[in-house]
């Protein structure tokens, strides 16, 4: 049914081409109006056994849309100008909605995405945070407790018998761990160290007793840190 | 006895008729308000308590496009009311023209059972169920525009969308829709 328009912009012609139209449309819908009273009410069923009543109407819908043939609205070009005009802005705001919708949906998701990362830059601090303290506390417990051997003084709390031949820099256990720790994480595919005279042995014979650390399987003087606990 | 038929009368143009069934007779009125409001299209809306309408108004009285039964949760009155009233309509309505509106849902008085019964008359009549919010101008505003939707296509005036497969579309269902009738 063709909705009324704004006839004032319209030609003459135009404007009674439109009003044919309606007019024979509605004569249609007379006509079917008419058929619709005529027919044989349905006798009064259950109002709960709708479902086979709904397929047939439902497939005659569909068998009806199947076979209309896209048509022209009218032949006159100004009414379909207009229609189409009216159309377009119809469509144009619809989209704008569209479109200011899905603007706000993904603003929102950057502001989350915004407070995700700063979550997760907070929660690296705080790790590093606690990181540093802890080596500063493993320092700190082994300069007390596991200094550097010294010449003169047996000072090694285990107080091995082993003969005081330390002139070598040596490093100190501390240290030692550090080599390790920091060979594990940077080349984890590679996390052994090659032991060298700076290692004092009994050091190296602590950390393999207390499974602290291990030999490369095939070469004794590479070593390992190992997960322990 | 006197059914309320949907196809009896011609349409008019451009207007919509729309009848709001509500046995407490208080959403209708401030639904009614905001309907009228439209600018689109001549919305002309009949109230009523119940069904059968009356004789005397039979013959001036347009053809209905939609019906709306309203059904307070917390009222056991207002449900059964609404299903005897479902008596009174042509089986034609129900193929799109007919819509279940349902109020109070969140109130703890209302119980489950109650929601359940609406919902399972709802789906074993293939209608759509509207929950609305009847208590500020914006629940009302809300109600008003998703009747509206559904109104404008039970009357025809939505080009390509009939009653008939918008309601197919969106007919309330039970999450386990076991007692369904089935299309064999």
């Amino acid at each position: 049914m063709a909705d009324g328009r704004a006839a004032a912009q319209l030609s003459e012609a135009a404007q009674s081409e439109l009003l044919d139209i309606c007019e024979e449309q509605f004569a249609q819908l007379e006509k079917l109006q008419n058929e619709i009273i005529l027919c044989e009410p349905d006798f009064c069923e259950n109002p709960q056994e709708q479902s086979v009543k709904r397929l047939i109407a439902t497939e005659a819908e569909l068998k009806q849309w199947s076979t209309v043939e896209p048509q022209l609205l009218a032949e006159n070009s100004e009414i379909l100008l207009e229609a189409g005009k009216e159309e377009m802005h119809k469509l144009c705001s619809e989209l704008e909605m569209v479109a200011s919708c899905f603007e706000a949906k993904r603003d929102k998701l950057k502001e989350t995405k915004e407070l995700i990362l700063q979550d997760i830059k907070e929660k690296i601090q705080k790790m590093k945070v606690y990181q540093e303290r802890l080596m500063e506390s493993l320092a700190y417990i082994l300069e007390k407790h596991v200094p550097l051997p010294q010449e003169d003084s047996s000072t090694n709390k285990k107080k091995k018998n082993v003969p005081h031949e330390i002139h070598e820099n040596l490093i100190s256990l501390n240290e030692i761990l550090e080599i390790l720790m920091n060979k594990a994480l940077n080349t984890p595919h590679d996390p052994y160290v090659a032991i060298d005279d700076t290692f004092w042995p009994p050091y190296v014979e602590m950390l393999l007793r207390y499974g602290i650390a291990v030999r490369h399987h095939e070469n004794n003087f590479k070593l390992r840190l190992e997960t322990f606990f | 006895m006197s059914l309320l038929k949907p196809f009896s009368k011609l349409p008019g143009l451009n207007t919509a008729n729309i009848l709001l069934v509500e046995s407490e007779e208080q959403f209708q009125q401030s639904l009614a308000d905001v309907l009228v409001e439209e600018t689109s299209v001549t919305v002309n809306v009949r109230l009523a308590k119940s069904l059968p309408l009356p004789m005397e108004n039979d013959e001036s009285r347009p053809r209905i496009d939609l019906v709306v039964f309203i059904i307070n949760l917390t009222s056991e009155l207002s449900l059964q009311s609404a299903e005897a009233s479902l008596k009174y309509l042509d089986p034609g309505y129900f193929l799109g023209k007919v819509c279940f509106m349902v109020t109070n849902a969140r109130n703890a008085s209302a119980p489950a059972e109650r929601l359940d019964a609406v919902r399972k008359l709802a789906a074993s009549l293939h209608c759509p169920l509207l929950f609305a919010e009847n208590q500020t101008p914006d629940g009302v505003a809300s109600a008003t525009e998703r009747l509206l939707t559904i109104l404008k296509v039970a009357a025809g005036l939505v080009p390509i969308a009939t009653g008939l497969y918008v309601s197919n579309l969106t007919r309330c269902t039970l999450p386990l829709d076991i007692d369904q009738p089935s299309f064999d």
